[in-house]
């Protein structure tokens, strides 16, 4: 229940964020709003999901990168919700320019936050490492289509 | 009214915290120099199994100086499907690797490199990259258009 409180006060944080015409989300320049979204919204967000899975091999032994308590879960929760809000942000007309394919990987991108928000609830590390495989192949898709440098 | 200000203070916060992350996914030509060939032999003394990218550790002695290469390799999933994976890239095992240097140059922080084939004791040598990135079409992709 706590938890619950508390992510529905992060996700009002972001609704706030995205809804109030704020410069860096609404800009006149289609390329600088979307780099925007990009570098202060998915980037961080999809960070979150990829650098709370995985391990770490040395001579020492195997360390596994897992969030180690609830405050860290949290976080990867966050991130999850924040990749699939963005998706959403991404489809609007305003940026996709009705454009099928935009569309539709913007769809598959908040396919993966959801998943991605499913395993944090679940706290399925192996999960969220192979959704965090399924994000990049989502970034890779858009990028090789529309990523100009 | 003193909550709702206390709302935007904190993710206002929240959002400023996320922009001293380092972006973990990019472009070759973001961080890599296509004109920076390198080849690089040691011993691997760490690997991070992570996405985007798995991380390979590469310690190398030249005159008496060590110095390790972190070098950047495809998606772990891409790695596993050629074959790279816990049990064939052990802290140890002498590999060869041929890639790029970053940009720096410099090895200031640290020195960079992005992977693009891995040579084993055996002398197996393995695409470590992933496609689609920009990476320079050298031959090491299998899945490259020729």
């Amino acid at each position: 229940m706590i938890l619950l409180s508390r992510l529905t006060g992060k996700i009002s944080l972001l609704a706030i964020l995205l809804f109030t015409n704020m410069p860096f989300v609404f800009a006149e320049d289609d390329h600088s709003e979307i780099h925007d979204l990009m570098a202060h919204l998915l980037d961080p967000a999809a960070e979150a999901i990829w650098d709370s899975a995985g391990f770490v091999i040395t001579e020492e032994g195997e360390f596994s990168l897992e969030p180690k308590n609830q405050k860290e879960w949290d976080k990867v929760l966050y991130g999850a919700k924040v990749i699939s809000e963005s998706a959403f942000l991404l489809s609007r007309p305003q940026i996709s320019k009705n454009r099928e394919d935009w569309i539709a990987v913007s769809g598959l991108l908040k396919v993966v936050g959801d998943k991605a928000f499913e395993a944090a609830e679940q706290q399925d590390v192996e999960e969220l490492f192979r959704v965090g495989a399924e994000l990049y192949q989502v970034c890779v898709a858009c990028h090789q289509t529309y990523m100009t440098d | 009214m003193k909550k709702t200000l206390k709302i935007i203070a904190i993710s206002f916060t929240l959002l400023l915290g996320m922009n001293t992350f380092i972006s973990a996914h990019h472009a070759f030509t973001a961080e890599f120099d296509p004109n920076a060939p390198i080849n690089i032999t040691g011993k691997v003394v760490k690997v991070e199994w992570i996405n985007p990218h798995a991380w390979v550790h590469v310690e190398v002695k030249e005159a008496g100086k060590t110095t390790v290469w972190m070098v950047e390799g495809g998606t772990p999933n891409t790695l596993i499907r050629n074959g790279i994976n816990k049990k064939t890239i052990t802290p140890g095992t002498v590999i060869v690797v041929r890639g790029y240097q970053s940009k720096g140059k410099l090895c200031l922080p640290r020195c960079i490199a992005n992977g693009r084939d891995i040579t084993f004791p055996d002398g197996r040598k393995v695409f470590m990259g992933s496609s689609g990135t920009g990476a320079p079409r050298d031959g090491s992709d299998p899945r490259e258009r020729r």
